[in-house]
């Protein structure tokens, strides 16, 4: 279903470890391996705190893996500098999780929307206040927003305006930091039907980080599931809850809330203690919360491997070396 | 008698009338969950209840009752006796609002200390132990990490376990769980509707997930620009209401093999 001469960016063996209090380690991500399709979005999902934002982060060079590459048109991206990577970042723009702070507070609506087109010469200093109507518009925010200061609006009219000055350059792949979910469900539904009708024009790449898995599975062409810095399993997009088949997978669709749920069920979160990073165990990272772990699950860990066309899983269970 | 009472309020900034004519009801030990359209005042009624308005916001009509007085009068005294005691928020920016140059653990030794007479490593202790609560791994290292060092979600929690530490009488909470996945949002739903249970805290929850506003409220606000558009129970809000914007609302909830775009 996917075209490897498609595929347009390719993170390769991506881990990173940060240095943490008492001289030890975390391990962020765990060699990520991931491919983005031209004009195709790639939903991510996972705990919190499981390494998403850092993972994404590398795509707009706000930070650098340890070990691994992140290969675009044949070149490691991650190494790029000067003139070559000031070029390079129009290509590639991003919606913070936390648009309050990404903005200048002390600028008006107006600049902060047009910023990155005058930057890189797209319009004239004359075309801003059309300019800037224009996008906030598309946003479905009243052009006169232009002339407030971020701080003077809510939660999502501040997301949205991050949103809108991210689709002004045009960009050819676009990452989006949970960029939705300060919005209600009417405007994110519309926001979703713009960004897709740009991405089949101008054939947009996407990455989509995003906590709602109705909603991320309603635009995304594949869905990769993260846990404790492993990628565990990518699915295509569709049908997501019949062949999702990780035991993290099956316990994220069990927490949904849904307006079609018995509300008179007590929550049953998943069992076990969070995990941490600073403590990643041998073996698979899901071990201590997987009720159907073995002992091999504690030694090896389980590498991703493909069960159909697209759908890859890093499990023991599907493991095709032996049952478990 | 009802803990607290919003009665017609409206809000303005600066001459801007923002809220109009907002009325809200809470019981001792009830849950109100608040949805509806981005930008329609939502955060601006929760704050108006904590005397939190930023700058150029007040409060031009009505009244709003906390356990039998007026919370429009009082100096500032004695909001910082009832935001210590008896009331406490979860802001909608948690995150971004904590000081990016202290520690974890600093702010929130300072933060028990303002509310108890305690040793700050007693304190540090009792902010580890509420961490950990919130299901964050190591609440040690989160201790000790700026706030940079840690992801949206987890500085979310940190918002939350401040928040709750105190068992407050009334707890306003602004899409707290918005950056969580789901299994954690469980889990922190399931511990605000302890928190009521066990210590007949009230609740206003404001989120735009449909699903844990039905779950966990006893009745239902809707808000469209400015106003409240509709109100009730779970049933009335996702079955019978007939209001048009409630109605565009839950049609707009995506779900599981729902709707797809591409
Ligand atoms: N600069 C940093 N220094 C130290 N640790 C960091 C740093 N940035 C991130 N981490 C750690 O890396 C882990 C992954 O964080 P990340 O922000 O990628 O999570 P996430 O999956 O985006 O979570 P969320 O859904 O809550 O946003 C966390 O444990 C976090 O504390
Ligand atoms: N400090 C301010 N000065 C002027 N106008 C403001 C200020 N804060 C908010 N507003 C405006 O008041 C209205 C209500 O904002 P509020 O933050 O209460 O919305 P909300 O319902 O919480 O929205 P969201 O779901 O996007 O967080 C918005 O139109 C916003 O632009
Ligand atoms: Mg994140
Ligand atoms: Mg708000």
């Amino acid at each position: 279903m996917f075209d490897e001469k498609d595929v347009l960016l390719e993170a390769k063996h991506v881990t990173r470890r940060f240095p943490a209090q008492g001289g030890r380690e975390l391990i962020a991500c765990n060699d990520i391996n991931l491919k983005l399709y031209k004009g195709k979005t790639l939903g991510l999902v996972g705990e919190s705190g499981c390494g998403k934002s850092t993972f994404m982060r590398f795509l707009v060079w706000l930070d650098r893996p340890t070990e691994g590459e992140v290969i675009y048109q044949g070149k490691d991206i991650t190494k790029l500098k000067g003139r070559e990577l000031h070029e390079m970042r129009q290509h590639i723009q991003m919606v913070f999780q936390d648009p309050s702070t990404s903005f200048n507070p002390k600028m008006k609506i107006r600049d902060i929307v047009c910023e990155p087109l005058l930057n890189y010469g797209r319009i004239r200093h004359s075309q801003k206040d059309q300019k800037a109507r224009e996008l906030l518009e598309m946003v479905e925010l009243p052009g006169d927003f232009a002339d407030r200061f971020p701080h003077n609006m809510s939660g999502g009219q501040r997301q949205r305006v991050a949103i809108a000055r991210a689709l002004a350059l045009e960009p050819e792949i676009i990452i989006m930091d949970e960029a939705t979910s300060a919005l209600d469900v009417s405007v994110q539904e519309t926001i979703i039907e713009l960004v897709t009708k740009l991405q089949k024009e101008k054939n947009i790449t996407i990455g989509f980080i995003c906590h709602n898995l109705g909603f991320i599975q309603s635009f995304s062409h594949q869905i990769a599931v993260m846990y404790l810095g492993n990628i565990v399993e990518v699915m295509p997009g569709e049908n997501m809850a019949k062949i999702c088949c990780h035991p993290y997978s099956k316990a994220l669709l069990d927490a949904v809330f849904d307006t079609k749920m018995d509300f008179s069920k007590k929550i049953d979160p998943i069992k076990g203690e969070p995990p941490s990073p600073l403590n990643v165990p041998p073996g698979c990272p899901f071990q201590d919360r997987c009720d159907k772990c073995a002992a091999i699950c504690r030694e090896k860990r389980p590498h991703l491997q493909e069960l159909s066309p697209g759908h890859e899983v890093a499990c023991h269970l599907f493991s095709k070396e032996g049952s478990v | 008698m009802a803990l607290l009472e919003i009665n017609g309020i409206d809000i303005a900034y600066g001459k801007q009338v923002t809220v109009k004519d907002c009325t809200i009801t809470l019981d001792q030990a009830e849950i109100c969950s608040i949805v509806g359209e981005s930008g329609s005042g939502k955060t601006t009624v929760i704050r108006a209840v904590l005397g939190l308005l930023p700058g150029g916001g007040k409060v031009t009509k009505g009244d709003i009752i906390y356990d039998g007085r007026s919370l429009l009068s009082l100096n500032a005294r004695e909001w910082r006796k009832l935001r210590g005691h008896d009331v406490s928020m979860i802001f909608q920016d948690s995150g971004a609002m904590m000081n990016q140059t202290r520690l974890i653990g600093k702010s929130f030794v300072e933060y028990i200390r303002t509310h108890e007479k305690i040793s700050k490593k007693d304190a540090w202790k009792k902010g580890a132990e509420m961490l950990g609560r919130m299901r964050l791994p190591d609440p040690d290292r989160i201790m000790h990490s700026y706030p940079f060092q840690l992801s949206g979600g987890m500085r979310q929690r940190v918002g939350i376990a401040m928040g709750m530490t105190y068992e407050p009488k009334l707890l306003l909470a602004d899409e707290p769980t918005s950056a969580l996945d789901v299994t954690t949002q469980a889990q922190i739903v399931r511990q605000m509707m302890e928190l009521r249970d066990e210590y007949g805290t009230s609740i206003i929850i404001v989120t735009h997930d449909i699903g844990v506003a039905s779950y966990m409220g006893d009745k239902i606000v809707v808000m469209k620009n400015g106003q409240i558009e509709d109100q009730g129970g779970r049933k009335h809000i996702l079955e019978e209401s007939s209001n048009e914007y409630t109605r565009k609302l839950i049609g707009a909830v995506p779900s599981l093999g729902g709707k797809r775009y591409v």
